[in-house]
């Protein structure tokens, strides 16, 4: 699969790569990851030697050096282990501040050993806390592509 | 190790837009550096430069800084990290026996390229550049948040080092002018603006045009060529995982790796009282606490006390004005001078032994550390 | 200082093609690491103690993709280094990895090459390196007509034909000849597993039958854009001596730096007037000669890989080498003294005119080179090979990287 991204605009899925300004070939097991997205799924990838699961997936295991190719799937629940709040925007052209509140976060999902940095969204700064628990939102229109995943909100609010 | 010293040097003073071609600001550093050290260029037998391909928005950037580089019919190489790693393939060069002489230089010119924009082209481009929010600020805050909560640290300890910082650069003659200020005080910083919480602007470097070069030479041609050499005795270089989540964002296992290597290479066994300063890249005022806990400076969450001491960064460190490419030498240019007792205005009194460090990626993921020393 | 013998004992490459649409570029470089890690007999990835690496930066659009590929290239917790100078690239990381060795610093070093260009736009990242300089021009007084034609020596075609211009006027070479050295690099690469363009029944007609691209050089004869890593593993003599079967020394390196050829910086310098006269290539081969203690290189040298993508290049390389006398190669070729069972095999991997994966290129020069000393090359020559060089150029065919390597180490002299 193939994912394009203009500047200004979403994510769009073209054929087979991201475009960001260059195209990339996501790979064995990134493919994988975003066929999962399409189905509302988490998949990731298990070491297959000390057992590590990764999400997003690799296909190495930076401490083993060994294949991490077995496919898991993981729930969409998981917890937040670590945030900021940035009103800056910086893109591959310039950084702007565009005077509005993001907050990004370091989310682990349950039954995953690694993390990922994505849009925690639904919840105040001021109420946000380092090991809360939270779900998966996913966008309206799903694509099979990294804008699938709109953020990440608190279970059952704050 | 085999002894190799630092004899000569040579920073140009660094400007937010220095009004001078990139070849014209390299040359005044490469002349200025075989000056420094009364050689020739022919004296020259290898030359390794550091730049980087989209800082200078050029494909193979370093093929038209051969002229001004003093490269010109000299073997030659180019490192694309940090200008600490150059000299690491500098000192490789010397030590192997082939090479007499080395320069080693660092440019860049953050006036003319977007460096926080070059830097989400650092990013896993199958994950994190399509969501595109994680950048420079968000690592730095993200770090520092887990700083602050491994350790119990408030911001306002954040804003001191950072405010001492800026204060050290105020009296570092070859700071960025924009970078000094005799008179911040801690809620100043406190109340600039957040980058990314709970990073402020004035605990974030402000970035400048610069280079800084060095040379490097073995212990016999050394001693003929200055008398007052600077000894590479112990180097570190470690790298750790790009993935922040499998990291201890709090600490720098690649710092403590690299340090304790150049420890062991330099016969370092208590580097709290061995070494008198420490110029370390930290890219936050967090992370110059992070790298100089890491290095064993101070205890892990007790940095701060380090700030009373005054060895941390007495020029400012990369608060003074921060060139990317070029900053991990001018930390190293910084160490040599407190060795060599020519720190004008910021010498530590009967300095001797330093480390120096330099770093790339996000939340420093790939540290090199370099031990130096005077005398014998 | 350090009296250490780098040698290398593995060298690994995934498969290269246009399109290595099925893996990323982490992953790419995994395979070669892999294939060479295997071939390493008992050496496992924990042994390795330094990492380097290195690709064309501005290609792929990735900025210190090392960072991230750490896990994928058993870089974690250990040292890594990011070496790139263009099309010397794989040639500047391999020198570095002699070095790294040499130093006495470390003593199990991979050193690892790659590209994907099937992700970015080469020829785009090439113009760039003629027109980064570009916006001072007019104010230096150029004409718009003038630039345009400046624009066109930007990219590498643009500088190679100049070269085979000046090549073909110095040695009275003729495009048969250019198009018999494709033919000779393509049907050897049709032999060797790792290669993109394999064609084992081209004819020099077939060649001369495609259209010019930028005159004397015509579609046929250019190299291909390629995806594609390369993975060699250095360590000591002594380490060497017990892990592999044949190691390969390496006796010399040199890395000389000429000035930028068709247009100085900023418009000042001269740059090279004829840029297939290479005096820095002529002055590493020396450099590295003479640390190996290689007197007549045209009858010690036993096998050549010269990074040619261009087949001109070819030609002139194997004679500023010193392999053939001055405008003597052509000759040679039509001869086969250049062919797989010929006196000087040159290029039998099938050379960067048949695979062309940019940062790795001048790195698989040499690690061909010392696997045809193992005796382990996909297009192995029928005889023995004790010395070799491995050849490659970069930036605007003004950096070049020379190794020599021999089955004996070779003292150095203090």
């Amino acid at each position: 699969m193939t994912l394009n991204i203009d500047e200004e605009q979403d994510v769009s899925v073209t054929k087979g790569m991201i475009r960001a300004e260059f195209n990339f070939w996501v790979g064995i097991v990134m493919d994988k990851f975003y066929d999962g997205l399409q189905e509302k799924k988490f998949i990731g990838t298990k070491c297959s030697k000390c057992g590590k699961v990764f999400l997003p997936p690799r296909n190495r295991c930076g401490d083993c050096f060994a294949k991490a190719e077995d496919f898991i799937d993981l729930p969409e629940t998981g917890i937040l282990k670590n945030f900021t709040v940035t009103t800056y925007k910086i893109s591959e052209r310039k950084t702007r501040n565009v005077k509005k509140d993001q907050i990004v976060g370091l989310v682990q999902i349950d039954g995953a050993d690694s993390a990922m940095v994505v849009p925690v969204i639904n919840i105040n700064p001021e109420d946000l806390k380092i090991g809360m628990k939270l779900k998966v939102v996913w966008a309206k229109n799903i694509k099979g592509d990294p804008n699938d995943i709109a953020g990440f909100e608190p279970i059952g609010g704050v | 190790m085999d002894k190799v010293a630092i004899v000569g040097f040579y920073q140009v003073k660094p400007g937010l837009d220095i009004m001078m071609s990139p070849y014209e600001m390299l040359f005044e550093a490469t002349r200025g550096a075989l000056d420094h050290a009364g050689l020739k260029r022919d004296d020259l037998s290898t030359v390794i430069g550091c730049n980087n391909d989209y800082y200078d928005g050029k494909t193979i950037s370093n093929c038209f800084k051969v002229e001004a580089g003093g490269a010109y019919m000299k073997d030659e190489s180019k490192v694309e990290m940090d200008g600490a790693h150059a000299m690491m393939y500098g000192l490789m060069r010397v030590l192997s026996g082939n090479h007499k002489l080395a320069m080693v230089y660092g440019i860049s010119m953050p006036s003319c390229f977007p460096y926080e924009s070059a830097r989400i082209l650092e990013t896993d481009p199958t994950f994190d550049r399509p969501i595109n929010i994680l950048n420079g600020y968000t690592a730095g805050g993200m770090q520092m948040r887990a700083y602050l909560n491994a350790f119990g640290i408030s911001e306002e300890d954040i804003a001191k080092v950072a405010a001492y910082n800026l204060k050290n650069a105020a009296k570092n003659p070859l700071a960025l002018p924009e970078a000094q200020k005799t008179n911040i005080s801690v809620d100043e910083v406190l109340n600039s603006e957040l980058l990314s919480a709970p990073l402020r602007k004035l605990m974030y470097p402000v970035l400048c045009d610069g280079v800084t070069a060095v040379i490097l030479a073995p212990e016999r041609q050394a001693r003929k060529i200055t008398d007052k050499p600077v000894w590479i005795t112990g180097v570190g270089h470690f790298n750790d995982t790009y993935y922040l989540g499998d990291r201890d964002l709090s600490s720098c296992s690649s710092m403590e790796k690299a340090a304790e290597k150049a420890y062991k290479i330099a016969g370092i066994n208590d580097p709290k009282s061995e070494i008198n300063v420490a110029e370390l890249f930290g890219h936050t005022a967090c992370e110059d606490l992070i790298l100089a806990e890491a290095a064993g400076l101070a205890d892990k969450g007790k940095g701060l006390s380090l700030i009373n001491t005054g060895k941390l960064n007495p020029s400012g460190g990369t608060m003074a004005g921060y060139t990317p490419a070029a900053n991990g030498l001018t930390r190293i240019v910084e160490a040599v001078k407190q060795i060599r007792g020519e720190a004008e205005g910021h010498q530590i009194s009967g300095a001797n032994k330093a480390i120096a460090s330099g770093q790339v990626g996000f939340c420093a993921q790939n540290n090199i550390v370099y031990v130096l020393e005077g005398g014998e | 200082m350090a009296n250490v013998q780098p040698a290398v004992i593995s060298a690994g490459f995934c498969e290269h093609a246009s399109k290595r649409s099925d893996v990323n570029m982490a992953e790419l470089v995994n395979e070669a690491v892999e294939d060479c890690l295997n071939k390493a007999g008992s050496v496992e990835w924990k042994d390795i103690d330094y990492v380097i690496n290195g690709n064309m930066p501005a290609f792929e659009g990735a900025n210190m993709p090392e960072l991230w590929m750490t896990d994928h290239m058993a870089a974690k917790n250990k040292p890594l280094l990011r070496v790139t100078t263009g099309g010397t690239t794989g040639g500047s990381v391999f020198v570095s990895g002699y070095y790294a060795v040499a130093s006495g610093l470390y003593d199990m070093v991979l050193a690892v090459a790659f590209e994907q260009q099937s992700c970015g736009n080469t020829t785009v990242g090439l113009a760039s390196v003629a027109l980064g300089e570009l916006s001072i021009y007019p104010s230096l007084g150029y004409e718009a007509t003038r630039l345009r034609r400046n624009m066109g020596a930007g990219a590498a075609i643009g500088v190679a034909s100049y070269q085979a211009m000046n090549y073909m006027r110095r040695s009275k070479a003729t495009e048969e000849d250019l198009a018999r050295v494709v033919v000779q690099n393509r049907r050897n690469a049709a032999k060797n597993w790792w290669t993109h363009l394999k064609m084992p029944t081209i004819t020099i007609e077939d060649v001369l039958d495609t259209p010019y691209i930028s005159y004397p050089l015509r579609f046929g004869m250019v190299c291909p854009a390629s995806d594609g890593a390369c993975a060699v593993l250095f360590t000591t003599e002594e380490k060497a001596k017990q892990i592999a079967d044949i190691p390969v020394y390496i006796n010399g390196v040199g890395s000389y730096a000429n000035e930028p050829a068709i247009i100085g910086v900023d418009c000042g310098g001269a740059g090279q007037t004829d840029p297939c006269e290479q005096l820095g290539a002529v002055k590493s081969a020396e450099l590295a000669y003479s640390q190996a203690g290689i007197s007549f290189p045209n009858k010690e040298i036993d096998y050549a890989e010269v990074y040619s993508p261009f087949p001109n290049q070819e030609l002139q390389w194997v004679e500023r080498v010193g392999l053939f006398e001055p405008n003597s190669a052509p000759e040679a070729y039509l001869n086969g003294v250049t062919a797989l069972n010929g006196e000087m095999p040159v290029n039998c991997s099938g050379g960067v005119n048949s695979t062309n994966a940019i940062g790795a290129s001048a790195m698989e020069r040499p690690a061909e080179s010392a696997l045809q000393i193992m005796g382990k090359a996909g297009n192995q020559v029928p005889k023995t090979v004790h010395t070799a060089l491995g050849h490659g150029w970069g930036g605007a065919i003004n950096l070049i990287s020379h190794v020599v390597m021999a089955d004996e180490p070779q003292r150095k002299f203090k």
